[in-house]
């Protein structure tokens, strides 16, 4: 693949650079994405994961079924911090993320 | 909010499902992030022939129109959308509807959030005016928009061969199929026909070298076999095939197992279209890239068994009714696809020996 | 340009709406996506690229790439695929990061 080719759009991450860190020793998509912020944008993997993994297999031979998933974390897709935090109380049911948390006593 | 069945998908598997359950009486709410019912089967315009055979040859968004009209007389919670961001710590998904996040208990989840499209990386693919096959559809079939004046598309699988003929319905030039295999890839060779019948060429073992333009794609370089070409297009369409979303699988703490020709990683499944969370069903595409009539057919495996394990259905009904269902499974998908029938026995039978196990991260 | 009659699905663009980017005025219908809207008038530029500066625009359609983001009626970061046109909506490409303090 042509070395300017990007791979991550968010981040712009080129395939020239993931080629690098694979030939220091980079295997997974976490690892990758550790070393070159490559998944760590608004998208978070879900465009790039598939392109990354397949550079992988090219690049090491490794079999797609050895190449494991990148672990990600909530929220599932962009969200703003107002609707996470609502604390909306014309909706019974609304529960505001920050109840999840155990918030310190400030002495 | 509680709920005894949440669908999470309003495509159609998640419809199917949803009808195998609340037709029996169950209380069931489905979540979509669209405003329509029906998934991406109300932006196609082809005619559909592999169904399950209580289904007449129709095109998608009549059929999407049918799935959701038989619901009507069943009182189903429709939370448009509204989308899945998170769980919360007792085991209850968060659901938010762009203003407020709450939670919804449920005694089953099936997860019917189906397939999104592979990209096609090149130099400057990023330019405006390069968009998926699938986009050109919505722009096409559900905003009505004219997506570019001359086109090419970049893959070759049938879905690409419907799009190509959608796009040629609504006036756009499609100059040519580029594909990078030395064959097509589309097994319906009745539509490839009427493609090629249409006058776009097909440049085979062929990609594109390069996108040029100042602030949107105004021509591309093409390497064929024995030469380079320019072509002057507005648009191009990326098929770069389909793989399961599995974004709400991981926060379940499901695990996975891999099959290529279902679309890659897929979560683990047993013939109930059960995962290995006991609460957890899935259907469709989110169960292996397939056609419209097999996930149809997934859909209506999982709501069946989700009525088996709420004990609404005995075990003894419950199986005959599956053995029937898997049996149109088998029909519908091994007619065109038997690589990925096949591949889905492969995966069920290896239900117990997941690859890829505690992804979810508290 | 919008599709009037569709030669399978009909004439369904039925509602217009005037919406406004870079505060000029133009027209789409009710139902359509905000990032279908400026597709048919032309514009299929949407933002840079924060690192290289490079023009975007919708990519996936399904609000998955994050390629459409613009900023819509004040509000930054907004997936343009995913909002409907509305009647006055003023909207905004995406150049670069938004200032987040005062006001």
């Amino acid at each position: 693949m042509e070395k300017s080719t990007i791979i991550c759009r968010c981040e712009e991450i080129t395939y020239e650079e993931i080629e690098e860190v694979i030939s220091h020793g980079a295997r997974t998509f976490d690892d990758i994405k550790r070393l070159t912020r490559c998944g760590m944008g608004p998208c978070q993997t879900k465009i790039c994961m598939h392109l990354v993994n397949k550079v992988i297999h090219e690049l090491t031979g490794l079999p797609f079924q050895d190449i494991p998933l990148p672990r990600l974390r909530m929220p599932l897709s962009p969200i703003k911090l107002e609707t996470l935090a609502t604390n909306s109380t014309s909706f019974y049911a609304v529960k505001s993320v920050l109840d999840e948390l155990e918030l310190e006593e400030r002495r | 909010m509680e709920t005894e069945v949440l669908v999470i998908g309003a495509g159609p598997a998640g419809l199917a499902a949803a009808f195998e359950t609340a037709s029996r009486g169950l209380d069931v709410t489905i979540v979509d992030e669209s405003t329509v019912k029906g998934g991406q089967l109300c932006q196609q315009t082809q005619i559909i022939r592999a169904l399950p055979s209580i289904f007449q040859p129709m095109r998608g968004f009549e059929l999407a129109k049918l799935l959701t009209n038989q619901l009507e007389d069943f009182s189903v919670r429709y939370l448009l959308k509204h989308r899945l961001i998170g769980l919360y710590r007792d085991g209850s998904v968060g659901i938010t509807n762009e203003v407020d996040v709450f939670p919804i208990k449920f005694k089953k989840l099936v997860i019917a959030t189906g397939a999104a499209e592979n990209a096609i990386p090149f130099p400057k693919w990023t330019l405006p005016g390069i968009i998926t096959i699938g986009a050109a559809q919505t722009l096409i079939n559900r905003d009505f928009v004219i997506p570019g004046k001359n086109s090419v598309i970049v893959g070759s699988s049938d879905f690409a061969m419907d799009v190509a003929l959608q796009l040629l319905d609504v006036g756009v030039n499609v100059k040519a199929i580029i594909e990078a295999q030395s064959d097509v890839l589309a097994r319906d060779k009745e539509k490839v026909k009427r493609v090629k019948k249409s006058g776009i060429s097909f440049y085979l073992n062929s990609s594109i070298v390069e996108a040029r333009g100042k602030d949107e794609v105004s021509e591309i370089d093409i390497q064929l076999p024995n030469k380079r070409i320019t072509e002057k297009v507005d648009l191009v369409c990326v098929d770069g095939g389909r793989s399961p979303i599995l974004d709400a699988f991981y926060q379940l703490g499901c695990s996975f197992g891999y099959q290529g020709e279902l679309g890659g990683w897929i979560p683990q499944y047993n013939e109930f279209f059960q995962t290995d969370r006991e609460d957890v069903f899935l259907a469709g595409n989110a169960a292996g890239v397939s056609s419209q009539g097999a996930v149809i057919v997934t859909g209506m495996i999982a709501g069946v068994s989700v009525c088996e394990s709420l004990r609404i259905i005995d075990n003894r009904e419950a199986e005959k009714i599956r053995i029937s269902l898997w049996r149109e499974l088998e029909n519908i998908e091994s007619s065109l696809y038997p690589d990925v029938w096949q591949a889905r026995i492969n995966h069920i039978k290896s239900f117990k020996y997941p690859l890829l196990k505690n992804q979810f991260i508290l | 340009m919008h599709i009037k009659n569709h030669p399978i699905l009909g004439s369904c663009l039925q509602e217009p709406v005037t919406f406004y980017f870079n505060d000029q005025p133009y027209t789409a219908y009710k139902q359509q996506t905000v990032a279908a809207a400026l597709i048919a008038n032309g514009i299929r530029m949407f933002g840079l690229s924060r690192k290289l500066v490079q023009p975007r625009g919708m990519f996936c359609a399904r609000g998955r790439c994050c390629s459409c983001y613009m900023t819509v009626n004040g509000e930054d970061h907004v997936r343009t695929c995913m909002i409907k046109v509305e009647e006055g909506m003023r909207v905004y490409p995406n150049l670069e990061d938004p200032e987040i303090r005062g006001d």
